[in-house]
């Protein structure tokens, strides 16, 4: 026996030492990002990133978004969610702009988090006493790449017209399989370009700072509607409408409408779209 | 006693009468018990606009440990509730569950167990799976862990499993073998001639998947090290090395540079005097199961600090903890007892204690991403020998404790802390501090603290501390006073207060206010406090997590069988 544990500790010491470990002599990945088109809908990613204007790692977050979106096009779709703590949001003199909403607190509290940045990537792997919903900027790509090869389960064809001061958003969703569970949605509004003080990384203050993404309002409500019961099947074709009044501070050429339908008991987010406003 | 002392008894005596081991199907069981709670009360003095106010009011959460053991078996669990999470803890304790279970047995030199468990290799700087649950730090592994001690003086372990995370598992695999040899045992004729040498050597590997578009990501990633440990006499030394391979990280900003780190610590002690020397050198070395893991979340390895831990309230506002990315450091420490009835020590003797440390960061030269042509992402070199110039702590520290008579002693306490809240609270890189140096936010202080112990009558002790931080930077300077009575066994009352005098704001010139009673019943200990917490910020890797400020009545019930 005395023999024998020496022996059997050096195999096994030997075995770790042959497949554990990757070195890697090229980081770059060449070429790999799918730049194939189709006019089939395909399943997209909202992220949904938790920030604030006196949070000096989140525009580490939203440059994050910039890439992806950058490589994958629309399939990604960045929402800025300024919800707190208030040492990271709150205004002051310096930082005189109010990015919160309500409902984004809410969102936030449901969720559950004080951390900043940090965000949910189609809010995949929720559970009421789970933490796995949460991401850090860091893991978006994967996370964003598994989404975008998962299978569309719903696709959404959406469009938004201000007419004077009423905005109008129209959603057709369509069941590419059977569902067995009720569909929520949600319909919001999103305004980019927005010029406004931030802090940096390096403990700076950079007075023009461009806000993306920024959540501006819900025009359904933020915890969603119906779109459809179960069951559902491929073929089926659901119809909603949804009107709100404008707010004249927002700029439409820099807004967005941004669409989510998703499934009511686990919040996972089945497709998103976002259009520009007519 | 009034009513609610004789429920309070009532409650404890209850719990004391359940609170012993119990005999069951031929072993013991065993179980300890803890339950926490706080009602939290609005303040609008330290909390303006309410952002910190829980909606629940009341936050409680709390645990039970079960333990059974018979002959060369023991199994156990340990059952965790947050309803919900207490301010200043870990946001992902949501819920409750049992989180910790285990089978374990011993048999032909092997010490099997399967389900959870904790373990260390060596320092930790490879591995160390432990739970520190005031911190709410609990990164236990979940798989199967074997010990073996094949032949005389060598230790073998091995684990494999995944780490908890919260109440998920790391989606990272841990596997790895740790071996120990200690030559005393193996060479009687080194342990007659005084000596006590043992060496010892770790290997780990995790995998996790890696799917990024852009990189291509080690899945599995191993790290290693060596160490010794040497004892002669009054001497002893010991030493660590440790290595990882490409690992990129959230920590490490997704470089691929390999990392290292090294422990040197040498002791001497005889005749009442005690010197400590230790260095340290890290670079690179956060490891954890997920490599995007945050925080306290999910590591893998342990990187002790070389600075002493402080557990005084004012010079606790400014501890130092350890800066995974890469630290080099040393840490001096002298103590001495003064011979009783001498001029100097006194009837009883005196000890006097000597202690200095300081860190800054390692020399780093980052390569601008432009002109990585090879676009290898190392992020940075650094050269062992060359010292970093960004200052993270130091503390000086000198203490003196003597007992005056049978009835009163006493221990004074000087300290000068230096503390960059850049790097320490804020999470600023090095990077960005080489950029801009004069943007970081520093803390120079000096802190007196007197201590003292008087027994009143048997049974009978009141304990004082009066405590002094004065700086101009940060909060600015504080003052504490705070008074013990203890009637032993049962009963412990304590006040104390902290004020703000120095705060730059005149509104936040707050007293902290905050007064206990304990009352112990044999294994049952009942706590019930009232006071005001100031608010702080504690950052690791760039994410940040607020530690709100809190006022409120709490309460903490242990009990143990």
């Amino acid at each position: 026996m005395k023999k024998v544990f020496p022996l059997l500790f050096s195999i096994a010491l030997l075995s770790l030492f042959s497949v554990s470990c990757d070195v890697i002599e090229d980081p770059f990945k060449g070429g790999t990002v799918d730049t194939t088109t189709t006019t089939q809908q395909q399943r997209n990613v909202l992220i949904e990133d938790f920030t604030g204007h006196r949070c000096k790692n989140c525009p580490k977050a939203s440059k994050k978004i910039e890439e992806l979106e950058a490589a994958f096009g629309d399939r990604i779709i960045g929402l800025a969610i300024h919800a707190g703590p208030g040492n990271f949001t709150n205004t002051t003199a310096d930082y005189p702009t109010d990015f919160t909403t309500a409902e984004g607190k809410q969102i936030q509290n449901f969720f559950g988090t004080n951390f900043l940045p940090v965000g949910m990537v189609n809010r995949e792997n929720w559970t009421a006493s789970g933490n796995a919903h949460w991401s850090v900027y860091d893991n978006w790509p994967t996370l964003s790449a598994e989404a975008m090869d998962s299978t569309l389960r719903v696709a959404l064809n959406v469009e938004a017209r201000l007419e004077g001061s009423t905005l109008t958003v129209t959603t057709e969703a369509l069941p590419q399989m059977q569902l067995l569970h009720d569909l929520r949605y949600v319909v919001l509004v999103k305004e980019s370009g927005i010029v406004s003080p931030q802090l940096l990384p390096d403990d700076t203050r950079d007075p023009d700072y461009v806000h993306m993404n920024v959540l501006r309002a819900f025009v359904t409500d933020h915890w969603g509607e119906t779109l459809g019961t179960s069951p559902m099947v491929a073929g089926d074709v659901l119809n909603d409408s949804k009107t709100m009044s404008w707010n004249s501070d927002w700029v439409k050429d820099s807004s967005a409408v941004v669409v989510y339908a998703f499934h009511p008991d686990n919040y996972r987010i089945l497709q998103v779209v976002e259009v520009s406003i007519d | 006693m009034n009513k609610f002392s004789l429920s309070l008894l009532a409650v404890l005596v209850g719990f004391t009468a359940v609170a012993q081991s119990q005999e069951t199907f031929g072993g013991q069981l065993h179980g300890n018990f803890q339950l926490d709670g706080q009602l939290y009360l609005r303040d609008e003095a330290i909390d303006p606009s309410g952002e910190f106010f829980p909606d629940e009011r009341f936050l409680g959460q709390g645990y039970a440990n079960f333990v059974y053991t018979q002959g060369d078996f023991s199994g156990g669990l340990r059952y965790e509730n947050y309803q919900n999470v207490m301010l200043g803890f870990p946001e992902g304790y949501r819920g409750e569950g049992i989180t910790y279970r285990y089978l374990q047995f011993k048999q032909d030199n092997l010490d099997v167990t399967v389900g959870s468990f904790y373990e260390q290799f060596g320092s930790g700087m490879v591995f160390r799976s432990y739970e520190e649950r005031g911190l709410g730090y609990d990164n236990a592994m979940d798989g199967v862990r074997v010990k073996a001690n094949p032949t005389k003086g060598l230790y073998l372990k091995g684990v494999l499993g995944r780490q908890r995370f919260y109440f998920e598992k790391s989606p990272g695999i841990v596997r790895g073998l740790d071996a120990e040899y200690n030559l005393t045992e193996f060479m009687p004729k080194l342990d007659s001639l005084g000596y006590r040498w043992t060496i010892g050597g770790s290997f780990l590997s995790k995998y996790q998947r890696g799917n990024d578009p852009f990189l291509v990501l080690p899945e599995n990633v191993a790290t290693g090290g060596i160490r010794t440990q040497f004892t002669k006499g009054p001497w002893a030394v010991q030493a660590e090395y440790a290595y990882k391979a490409n690992d990129p990280s959230s920590d490490n900003g997704y470089i691929y540079k390999d990392g290292n780190g090294i422990i040197v610590n040498l002791t001497y002690s005889k005749n009442g005097l005690g010197l400590i020397a230790g260095a340290k050198r890290i670079d690179n070395m956060s490891f954890r199961s997920d490599r995007n893991g945050s925080t306290i979340d999910m590591l893998i390895n342990y990187l002790s600090p070389t600075t002493q831990v402080h557990t005084y309230a004012l010079p606790a506002l400014y501890q130092y903890a350890t800066q995974i990315n890469g630290e080099e450091g040393i840490q001096l420490e002298a103590n001495y007892k003064i011979k009783r009835k001498t001029k100097l020590g006194g009837k009883y003797g005196t000890l006097i204690s000597a202690n200095y440390s300081v860190v800054q960061s390692i020399d780093k030269q980052f390569v601008d991403p432009s002109n990585d042509t090879l676009r290898t992402l190392q992020g940075y070199t650094s050269d062992p020998l060359a010292r970093g110039d960004i200052p993270y702590f130091h503390d000086f520290n000198f203490k003196v404790s003597r007992k005056v008579n049978k009835r009163f002693k006493y221990t004074a306490t000087y300290l000068n802390l230096f503390y960059n809240r850049s790097v320490l609270e804020d999470g600023l890189g090095d990077e960005a501090i080489q950029v801009n140096p004069s943007n970081q936010k520093l803390l120079n202080a000096n802190i007196l603290v007197f201590e003292g112990l008087y027994k009143i009558k048997s049974k009978h002790y009141l304990r004082g501390e009066a405590q002094s931080l004065r700086t101009q930077d940060d909060r600015g300077s504080m003052a504490m006073m705070l008074l013990e009575y203890s009637v032993a066994p049962h009963w412990f009352f304590s006040v104390q207060d902290i004020y703000n005098y120095g705060n730059p704001d005149a509104d936040q010139r707050l007293h902290y206010p905050l007064a206990s009673v304990i009352y112990t019943a044999g294994t049952s200990r009942f706590q019930l406090s009232y006071g005001r917490q100031q608010r702080g910020i504690f950052c690791v890797g760039g994410v940040c997590r607020v530690v709100p400020p809190s006022n409120g009545v709490s309460f903490s019930l242990t009990t143990s069988f």
